[in-house]
This record gives structure tokens, sequence and C-alpha cells, in this order.
């Protein structure tokens, strides 16, 4: 026995050893605490980042967008609504046999498998979009299939069960879910909504786990239902009559506004050529899709003169049955200023002849007026009448319609500018300057009702989320557009026009209807116009005691040997007259 | 008589027969470390399967949850697929193309002369 191994003599290598591996254990224990503490406090939340993100998905809740609606005597009845279809598309990747998959999926869709085995085959990526807008019962049968890599994703629609009706009013919501055109894209916040978020512990299969307390939910708020101040019975009627009044006349195109004087409500507003919105992907021609009547100005041409007429007697310078004499022409900027054949040569006329005859020099005789003298378009003149063009009647600015590209319109300016005589005493008779239809029959509309112009509106209300309706008040940009008794005198000129007429229009005495028409040439983008190209307006109000509607009618180009106004658009006028009368409960005068 | 008696009976030497005495018990019977230990670790699992319990039901709820928001999407399909087909049941073009309409004799307007 070594000294070492006696009991109860201390052995010294041991203990080293003891205390060796203890201290080596307590490093040890040490370091993995410390470990620990780095992990799970210091880098507690990095890590758990990673773990949420595994587990954590997130999810965006689409909004419903509003429906629009449009009244139907006194109901509401929809325009457009939204439908789920369903995008068919394929894998590459894991589908089996292609020829046998595409052959089945042709037989549902209807569409043709050698196109879709095309694509499949041609295509690189994992995702080939094989069909669009396939229907619910179409994505059950293909479901029940269970073809390997073909999937089926929902996509909301917008539905039209009228149809082409308004089409362009209305406008379309494009495969990005934006609003394009017409109210659509004027309200396309309104109607969007704002999406929702749904960000939530998961499951396997994706299921959210209601216990995580990470879960955020945000819930969508859907868009607003609006109701348009359009009458479905009303429009579909003035979308028949005008197709039928540009076939006569062989004209391709045309618009027509009909709006409520008293409020500003635009009544029905159609424009031909048309499309049906559900097939926008369809149309060829973008130019279709344009409201023209709000987004397409033009040279109004002699309609123009009722709004001159009106300024002249607000300004008091001409009185109704002023007479003055009429040269039969004016020499302006070295141009020269005349009237159509039928007009005649010089001669004594009356304020009221220059619309009945569409006198076009007796217009710039009463444009001279405004600025007291005869013989010259002078400054004063030229300052008077475009602040009536642009600030009575609102010209050169856009009417804050709903609806999208709305153009303003041209108006000179009259300080500045080349051959500035001659482009106002045209501006007097509807040519050098532009408007659109709406800023016409807003125009006149102002003149009609006694002076108040209100802005034209489309929409009538708005369904809040709480389910209130909101209606929307008519509003007024401008008082005393001209006195009212200039509103009676304008109204009583424009029913003798109608009443005068050969042959006279079949209306009723208990009603009044009161008119103007316009033959504009069109503008040469080249400069100047061309010789025998021409579009034609009319303007005018139905009504009883007071104008209950006021029209106006635009169409482009007609192909026939008269005057385009009174052969094209005034014919359109009187079908729409008569059907105001008939079917939209135009009150006759009381006495 | 064991050694603790023993040690005991010694402890109590004026003890005699038949005297009132006050006997002092040993103070509350208190649980030893292990079997505190045990019984924490007892309620400690006694409460973590309380809330694994508490956490599945739970999640179970948001199985029912999206079970209904499905049932309730189905059916809110089925009503804007109603919706439209009601409406295009009403829309102007069926309407006037309908064998009722096409019967229907043109009234003679009221309001113009024709």
């Amino acid at each position: 026995m070594t000294p070492n191994n006696k009991p109860g003599l201390s052995r010294p290598s041991s203990n080293l050893r003891v205390t060796v591996w203890y201290t080596l254990l307590c490093v040890i224990f040490a370091l993995v605490l410390g470990r620990l503490f780095y992990l799970q406090i210091i880098k507690h939340e990095h890590y758990r980042q990673i773990a949420l993100a595994d587990q954590q998905r997130e999810y965006s809740i689409p909004a419903q967008r509003g429906t629009i609606k449009a009244q139907d005597s006194g109901k509401t009845l929809p325009l457009v609504l939204n439908e789920k279809k369903y995008t068919l598309y394929a894998d590459p990747v894991y589908i089996k046999d292609v020829g046998s998959t595409v052959k089945k999926l042709a037989a549902v869709t209807g569409q043709s498998a050698e196109d879709y085995q095309k694509s499949i085959e041609a295509s690189s990526s994992r995702y080939v979009v094989l069909a669009k807008r396939l229907s619910e019962d179409q994505n059950k049968k293909i479901l029940d299939m269970k073809l390997p890599g073909v999937g089926l994703s929902a996509v909301n629609y917008r539905a039209y069960p009228q149809d082409s009706l308004a089409a362009q009013l209305l406008g379309f919501v494009n495969e990005e879910g934006r609003g394009s055109y017409g109210i659509e894209q004027a309200l396309n916040t309104t109607l969007a909504g704002q999406a929702g978020r749904l960000k939530a512990t998961t499951d396997a299969e994706g299921v959210p786990l209601a216990a995580s307390p990470d879960n955020v939910q945000i819930a969508p708020r859907d868009g607003q239902d609006v109701i348009l101040t359009i009458e479905l019975g009303m429009q579909k009627q003035l979308e028949t009559v005008l197709k039928a009044g540009l076939d006569r006349v062989k004209s391709t195109s045309g618009s027509v506004v009909i709006i409520d004087p008293d409020s500003g409500q635009i009544k029905a507003m159609a424009n031909y050529p048309t499309y049906n919105p559900a097939e926008f992907y369809k149309v060829e021609d973008q130019a279709v899709f344009n409201n023209a009547a709000v987004a397409s100005p033009l040279e109004v041409g002699s309609v123009m003169k009722v709004l001159t007429v009106a300024a002249g007697l607000d300004l008091s310078v001409i009185k109704p049955d002023t007479a003055f004499y009429d040269p039969g022409h004016w020499k302006l900027d070295d141009h020269e200023v005349t009237n159509i054949e039928e007009v005649g040569g010089p001669g004594t006329r009356t304020i009221t002849q220059v619309l009945d005859k569409s006198i076009n020099t007796g217009a710039v005789w009463l444009l001279m007026q405004m600025g007291g003298q005869t013989g010259q378009v002078n400054k004063q003149a030229r300052e008077r009448w475009h602040s009536y063009m642009a600030e009575h009647f609102r010209f050169g600015q856009p009417t804050g319609v709903e609806q999208g590209y709305e153009s303003s319109g041209t108006v000179p300016d009259p300080l500045e500018g080349y051959a500035l005589e001659l482009a106002y005493a045209n501006t007097s008779f509807g040519q050098a300057m532009t408007a659109t239809p709406l800023q016409m029959a807003a125009a006149l509309s102002s003149v009609v009702n006694g002076g108040t112009y209100y802005q034209p509106q489309l929409v009538d209300s708005v369904i809040l989320e709480s389910g209130d309706i909101q209606k929307k008040s008519p509003q007024v940009l401008r008082q005393g557009t001209v006195a009212n008794r200039v509103s009676k005198e304008v109204q009583a000129m424009m029913s003798y026009v109608v009443s005068t007429h050969n042959p006279r229009p079949p209306f009723s005495d208990k009603y009044i209807v009161g008119g103007k028409t316009g033959t504009a040439q069109i503008a040469n983008p080249k400069g100047g116009y061309f010789e025998n190209r021409y579009n034609g307006t009319y303007i005018g109000f139905v009504g009883g005691d007071r104008p209950q509607y006021v029209v106006v009618v635009r169409v482009n180009e007609p192909k026939i040997g008269k005057y385009a106004g009174s052969a094209a658009a005034q014919p359109i006028f009187w079908d729409l007259a008569h059907m105001l009368i008939n079917n939209f409960n135009v009150q006759p005068k009381s006495q | 008589m064991t050694y603790s008696n023993s040690i005991a009976v010694n402890r109590r030497p004026h003890v005699r027969r038949n005297q009132n005495s006050v006997a002092y018990t040993a103070a509350a019977k208190s649980l030893g470390p292990v079997s505190n230990s045990i019984i924490l670790l007892a309620l400690l699992c006694l409460i973590g399967l309380l809330y694994l319990t508490q956490v599945t039901k739970t999640n179970s709820y948001g199985y029912t949850i999206n079970s209904l928001q499905e049932q309730q999407s189905v059916l809110r399909d089925q009503k804007t697929d109603l919706e439209i087909s009601a409406a295009r049941w009403q829309s102007l073009d069926r309407v006037s193309n309908s064998s009722v309409a096409k019967t229907m004799v043109p009234a003679t307007p009221i309001g113009t002369l024709q």
C-alpha cells in the first residue's frame, strides 16, 4: 500500500481530478446556460419570427364591389351586380397525361383541346391559364374529375342583367379590378371598398387556428351600392330611338342626353355604337368605350345661337322683338361670314328670326351689340360674350358629372389669338369653340329653368354600410345664369321655332316643346373645315307649365343631302319628345 | 418499549396517574420537501393539461368557424346568383321579347298627336 492509499490521509491527485471535472462541468453547464440565454432571451424575437413565418399565413380578404342600380318608376332595379367565376389553370409539372387531361377539360369548357395542349407544352411557367370566366357548374365538373396539375381559382366579375343598356355610362371593371370609363371609373373608390386582411397561425392545411394570440384580422369594407338617376325605361327607349334615327340618315354614331333642368339629374344618356360591358375584352375599337356625350366635345353649330340670344337678352342689348338690318354677310379679319342659302340676302330681321331661320349674320350682329358697335366684334363684345360662355354657361371646364374622361371643351381667349374677331363671330353660332352634349344640356337647362346652373349628376343616392340611403342633393354651381324674364323669353322663342316648323310637328297644345337645330362644319385637323362633312345637333325641351326635360341630340356625319341638324338630329328629338310626353309623366299645362 | 418511547417517558417525569394534565400535541403535520415537489409537479401537469385542453378546444372552434365561414360564403354566392337570375328575368329585353309582350296591342298615345 502506498502512503496515498492509507485511510484518513488526503489524496491530492483525486481531489484535483474531481475539482477539474467539477469545474469543467460547471463551465459546460454555464456555456449551455449562456447559449440558451442567448438563443431564448436575446434572440427570442428573431427565432419567434422564423417560427411564425412557417406557421403563419397572410390572406387578403377581398371587398365586395358595390352594385349599381337605376330608377324604375319609383323602384330601383340592378344594372350592375357581382358574380363569381373561375379561372382554369394548369401546372405542367404535375400533369401525368397531357393529352387525356386537355380532352377532358375541353369537353367541359367547350374550347379547343389542341389549344390547351399547345399552351401547356409551350409554357415554361408552372402556372398556365387555360380558360377564364368559367361558370359554377363548369367549376364543379372539373373539380369532380380530380385531375392532377389542374386547378381553379375564383374571381369576382361584374354581371350586367340589362346587357349593353347604358354601357358607356356605366363603364366596366378591368382585369386588375379597377373601374374603367363611365361611372365605374369616376366612383372607383366608392364602389371598390377596401380589402381586409387575415394574418393567422394555421395548421398544415392552412386553416387558421383560433387560439393563436398573434392572429390579426381586419374585416374588409365592402364598396357602397350606388343608385343612379337614370330611368331604365327611358334609357331603353332612348337607345332604341337613337339607333333608329341614326340608321335613317346613315350615320354611324351619335349621342343623346336627357336631363331634368330643375335638378341637373340626368334621366337618360346614350351613345351609338355601343358594346356589352360584360365582354369588354372583345371590343376592338376602344373609342367605343368612351361616353361621347361627356368625353367627346364638338363644335355644336347653330344650337349655340340660343345661348347667344340669351346672353344678349340678359345684357339688355336686345329684346325678343328687336328688329335690325342684316347685311347678309360680315367681313371680319379678311374672312366672310355668311348664311345658308335659304335665309336669303340682306333685309330687316328680328331676334326671333335669328333663331327660327338660323341666321349666322344675325348672331354676329347680336354679338357686336354686346360691344356697343355694329360692324366690329370689339374687345368689349368678346370679353362679355366670353364671360357668358365660360362663367355663366361654364364652357371650357368639366361639369363634374360622375363619369370618367370627362372633357372640358374649348372656349377661345377673348384677348389673345389669331383672327379674334372672326373666331368670336364664329362662336356666336357654335363654331371655333367646342362643348360636349352634356355641357350644352346643362347650359340650356340653366337658361330655361330661370337661371340656375345645376351640376349634372348621375348619382341619385349611395347606400351606406349601415344600410341607410344617403341622398345626393342637387348642386347649384351658379345662380343667375340669366334673368328669370330672359328664361321665359327664350322658352317662348324656342317654342315658336318648333311651332312654326313646316310641316308643323304634331305636338298637342297642352305641352310646351321648344328647340333649335344646329349643323356644324367639322374642323379639319390640317386647318379650316372640311367642305362636305357636317355634324347635326339639336337642343330642346319638353314640358307643361315649365320645361320638364331638356334634350340634346348629336348625330355625327349623317349621309344625307340636307342639313344635318334639321334632317338628322331634329327627327330624333321629335321622337324623343313624343316618347317623353306619352310615357314619362310630362305634366300638361294647367291652363 | 421502543427507544423513542422510553425517551418520551423520561421526558415526562412529573406525570402521575389520575392527575389532570394538558396534553401538548406536536405542531401540525407538514409535508416534506419531496412530497411538496411531487404535488407541485402534479399541479403543474394538471394546469398544463387544462391549458392543452382549452387550446385544443379553442382551436377546434377555429375549424368550426372556418366551416361556418365556408357555408356562409357558399350561401352568399347562391344569394348573388339568385339576384342575378332575378335581375336577368326582369331585364327589359327579356320582358319585351316575352310571349306575353308579343301579344300586346300598342296603346294609342294620349299626350301627342300622331
